[in-house]
């Protein structure tokens, strides 16, 4: 039986790497004399090929109940530069006046995001039964850990366990019998005190400790970094650090960014570009060029600036007239109406788009070729 | 049953051409069969409609009589809108009958509102014909009206020169005949429009509760059903005369409450209460509103309304609009009140202001059955539920996109959730173990979060609520979390568009002034609800229906107040404040019986 469920497990490992795409290596193996030579086991950021981090003291700590003062540590680069914070963790987790204790090692990002964790080789975490966390629960919890607006977040443990008896306790409209359901499919199932435990030391009060940390360290080259990561967080880290005067000089990867970035990163970008983006063709282009790729909302931001659009991308734009939402298509019409704008090719676009039976708005583009 | 008829007579030189017409609304049908009037969009397509509500399933026709004066051959139309077009048949499709001919033609296929020829028939003068409805798919069919007329020429779409063919076709003239003058007019029967017209009636005035539904409560009624949240402050006596149970929303429980809620309102008898009466202009003289407007939203008859004060509780700041009330839309920058909150940063506050705001939900649920459960396909949901499968809604089921507007674009924003529903309920179909499973109920009506904030003499924040800010003139207490929504497409492209999640912010006890419950520059003008004087963030605590209806009983007492000693609503704040706290603490103390005394 023992060796049938170990055989389990390690067909499990044996799927999950595959899954996870990357070798696994055990945290000792990994961590020699405090330096990380491999991505953590569970991990969301991306990893400098070769790259090596060298742990480095921070006067940071979290305090875990009856164990004391636990050390936060920063990993540096080659060049010196930090990387991520790592706290060894042990915490005693207790439920029902039983309490055993949990090995986990916690990796943040320089802004105090949950970044990953390792376990420990020999101290695998354990459910409420003592059976030991499969693979697919390490997975599950690394989810629960990187959702920062978990409903653990504003519920004390034991209204998780049963359904509160006064559910206007927290007088949120967002409280009802879905919520239990959604905490069930959130922890891992028999292990929803470790859950509990871990979810909270990794958003406690450590998060604004390292981001204050981070940010007396910060310099242009971190932001530079930052900026070129594919992490939203950082990426809308640096929108913010980077100085306006400096927006002109990184607009390819700003550009990049809006194209490939999730749509609350896009908008920022198009509400907070410096004027002489709109004043010049060139620095405006790549963003308009993406104009068919983005989401609706990014779209109604570019349309907001039809003023400052040229000639040329006005004439594009009537060749994206299918991905416009109907206010959109209005305010495009009304832009060419008040601004007169007319050509050939601009033309011939429209009454194709207007001639279209299978183009739901078609008809406000006849009405605007008839007027 | 309304028709109107008209005589068009067009003189061309010596020619004369006599062209015979017939409008017909549908919504005034005599016997609406199984479809539902829809009045929530007037201001956007002109007027309230008849709809096919039969959540995929065929409803009853909708039937009348009209009586033609001469006779002729009539061209007709009727006003319809495919409210999913796209390479699919339309999902609202329907017939029509006149007298006893069938037309083939099938109605509900154009984009856009606006008018779809259907054919010609020989009536009879003085003739009675029968007209009736077919709906054929049940799922949201709509007729605006029907048009006869003896000339070809069909009436004009556009909104602007519809609404003046519709003023020429009527011969409507441009005031209401009926005036009715009372001390107070409510305009809105949501929680806050019940309490404020409880709390006027209660000190002796002379109330008129005007609604555009059938039924009082507004997100709390049966027929949006979000249950109400927040405290009952110093109004628990008139709350629980109109608040709701914890019920999950969406329950059918909502209907026990909403018994409950409209005898009690029905029971004072200095509130005259307009129910399916919407208001549909206000016109205010020097800063000073003299009338609302309201038309009964089947029959299409017309009253006006004057009185000294006025409260707007529409919800979407309707009155202010009309009269000029000073209003914000959208989201502040983070800057504009210092709402920050750093670790929900561009979620959170914006660091430039834009037009985003709270979605609207469309709640919806269903039911197991004992046998198996067909439901129709739904190609034309399927674009926006995708993949998303469920088989019922909540809360977070909501939908915004800041090209669209919850007021000017409610009737696209509602169609969104529809086909989010229909789509989403229909995929859960695949799934063998839903085979039982059919729709029980959903909503047609939008659950609206957030619209036009109209601005008071102080604008509430956020920062108010997470201070708890004691102010002098608190009417209102509250302390529920401060909850502010986004959708969660936002941070994932692959979730559905129309799925939302709270950002909640822990407050200590919050008030909200009495001063952020008038009208900064419109002097006779109360607001209670969604509408009141508030940012964005501020609107996170205070928009559930317990806190709206605080603030609606708030401003019923400073009604009274105000006709006590002939004031304006401000005055109440600078010369009368404490007799005003003073009857507002009454409130917690239940009366000693008359019979005790």
């Amino acid at each position: 039986m023992r060796i049938g469920l170990v055989g389990i497990v390690f067909f499990m490992l044996a799927v999950c790497r595959a899954q996870i795409g990357s070798s696994i290596h055990t945290l000792y193996e990994n961590n020699e004399n405090g330096v990380l030579k491999h991505p953590p086991e569970f991990y969301l950021l991306e990893w400098e090929k070769d790259g090596k981090l060298q742990e480095k003291e921070t006067p940071l700590s979290i305090v875990v109940d009856s164990m004391g003062r636990q050390e936060v540590r920063m990993l540096v680069n080659e060049a010196s530069n930090p990387v991520l914070y790592t706290s060894n963790i042990e915490t005693p987790v207790c439920a029902d006046g039983e309490c055993r204790l949990m090995h986990i090692r916690l990796y943040w990002t320089l802004l105090g995001e949950y970044a990953g964790f390792d376990r420990f080789p020999g101290l695998p975490l354990t459910k409420h039964d003592h059976d030991e966390f499969l693979q697919a629960d390490y997975l599950k919890l690394h989810h629960l850990l990187s959702d920062k607006l978990s409903i653990l977040e504003r519920r004390s443990i034991d209204e998780l366990v049963e359904k509160p008896k006064q559910p206007e306790v927290e007088g949120a409209d967002a409280l009802s019998g879905a919520t239990i359901k959604e905490v069930k499919e959130s922890v891992v199932g028999g292990a929803l005190y470790s859950c509990y435990v871990a979810w909270h030391l990794v958003h406690g009060a450590i998060k604004e400790d390292i981001k204050e940390h981070t940010m007396s360290l910060i310099n242009d080259a971190m932001v530079r970094e930052m900026l070129n990561s594919n992490s939203v967080d950082y990426q809308m880290f640096a929108l913010n650090q980077l100085e306006m005067e400096k927006y002109a000089e990184q607009v390819d990867r700003i550009s990049e960014i809006f194209e490939s970035s999730i749509p609350m990163v896009r908008t920022f970008i198009i509400k907070n570009l410096p004027d002489v983006f709109w004043s010049t063709e060139k620095l405006q282009r790549p963003f308009w060029n993406n104009f068919a790729k983005v989401d609706i909302n990014s779209r109604s931001l570019l349309l907001d600036h039809l003023q400052y659009a040229s000639k040329d991308t006005l004439e594009d734009l009537s060749s994206e007239l299918s991905v416009m939402t109907k206010n959109q298509l209005r305010a495009y019409l009304q832009h060419l109406e008040e601004h007169k704008m007319t050509s050939k090719s601009l033309r011939k676009n429209l009454e194709a788009f207007s001639k279209n039976d299978s183009e739901k708005y078609a008809y406000l583009v006849a009405q605007y070729l008839e007027e | 049953m309304r028709y109107l008829l008209s005589i068009l007579v067009l003189m061309c030189c010596t020619i004369t051409v006599a062209a015979q017409d017939l409008l017909v609304e549908a919504e005034s049908f005599d016997n609406p069969g199984g479809w539902v009037v829809d009045p929530q969009f007037v201001e956007q397509m002109g007027s309230p409609y008849l709809m096919a509500h039969g959540i995929g399933k065929k409803v009853k026709n909708a039937s009348t009589e009209v009586t033609f004066e001469k006779g002729g051959q009539y061209h007709i139309w009727v006003r319809t809108m495919n409210w999913a077009p796209g390479e699919w048949d339309a999902p609202g499709r329907f017939n029509l009958k006149v007298g006893d001919l069938a037309f083939d033609k099938t109605l509900g296929l154009r984009s856009g509102w606006g008018w779809e020829y259907v054919g010609k028939t020989k009536i009879g003068k003085k003739e009675s014909v029968a007209l009736e409805l077919i709906d054929l798919t049940g799922f949201n069919g709509r007729c605006d009206a029907i048009y006869f007329s003896t000339s070809q020429k069909e009436p004009p779409s556009s909104p602007k020169k519809l609404a003046e063919w519709r003023k020429t076709i009527t011969a409507e003239p441009n005031a209401p005949k009926e005036e009715n003058t009372y001390d107070l007019v409510v305009v809105g029967g949501g929680l806050a429009g019940c309490a404020a017209a409880i709390a006027g009636a209660e000190q002796g005035l002379k109330v008129a509760l005007i609604h555009d539904r059938p039924l009082l409560g507004g997100n709390a009624s049966s027929e949006i059903r979000v249950h109400t949240l927040g405290i009952y402050g110093h109004f628990e006596r008139i709350l629980k005369k109109i608040d709701t149970e914890h019920y999950p929303n969406g329950s059918a429980e909502a209907e026990l409450d909403q018994v409950k809620r409209d005898n009690n309102v029905k029971s004072y008898d200095n509130i005259d209460l307009f129910l399916n009466w919407r208001a549909y202009d206000a016109k205010a003289e020097d800063n000073t509103i003299k009338y609302v407007d309201a038309r009964q939203t089947a029959t299409g008859e017309r009253k006006r309304f004057t009185a000294p004060y006025f409260v707007d509780s529409t919800g979407d700041g309707w009155i202010g609009y009309w009269t000029g009330a000073e209003f914000s839309y959208g989201r502040e920058s983070v800057d504009t009140y210092g709402e920050a909150w750093e670790e929900h940063g561009e979620l959170w506050s914006p660091k430039e202001a834009d037009n985003a705001v709270m979605g609207s939900s469309v709640l919806w649920g269903s039911k197991k059955t004992e046998t198996p459960q067909q439901f129709p396909k739904v190609p034309w949901a399927k674009p926006v539920a995708k993949e998303h499968e469920a088989i019922n809604g909540e809360w977070y089921w909501e939908f915004t996109r800041n090209d669209l507007n919850q007021i000017d674009d409610a009737e696209e924003i509602r169609d969104h959730m529809l086909r989010a529903i229909f789509g989403s309920f229909s995929n859960a179909k695949q799934n063998p173990e839903n085979d039982n499973v059919a729709l029980e109920w959903v909503s047609y009506l939008v659950g609206k979060r957030e619209s036009r904030r109209l601005v008071g003499d102080h604008i509430f924040t956020f920062n108010d609520a997470k201070e708890g800010t004691r102010f002098p003139d608190a009417v209102v207490i509250e302390t529920r979390e401060v909850d502010v929504h986004y959708q969660t497409v936002l941070t994932d492209e692959k979730n559905p568009d129309f799925i939302s999640k709270a950002l909640f912010y822990k407050t200590p006890e919050y008030y909200i002034p009495y001063r952020s419950l008038y009208s900064k520059n419109i002097n006779n003008l109360f607001m209670a609800g969604r509408n009141f004087s508030c940012s964005h963030a501020g609107l996170g605590g205070p928009r559930v229906m317990r806190t709206t209806g605080q603030m609606g009983a708030a401003v019923g007492f400073a009604a009274a107040l105000c006709k006590k000693y002939d004031v304006n609503p401000r005055d109440i704040y600078k010369g009368y404040l404490d007799e005003y706290l003073d009857l507002i603490e009454e409130q917690k103390y239940p009366k000693i019986p008359e019979s005790k005394q």
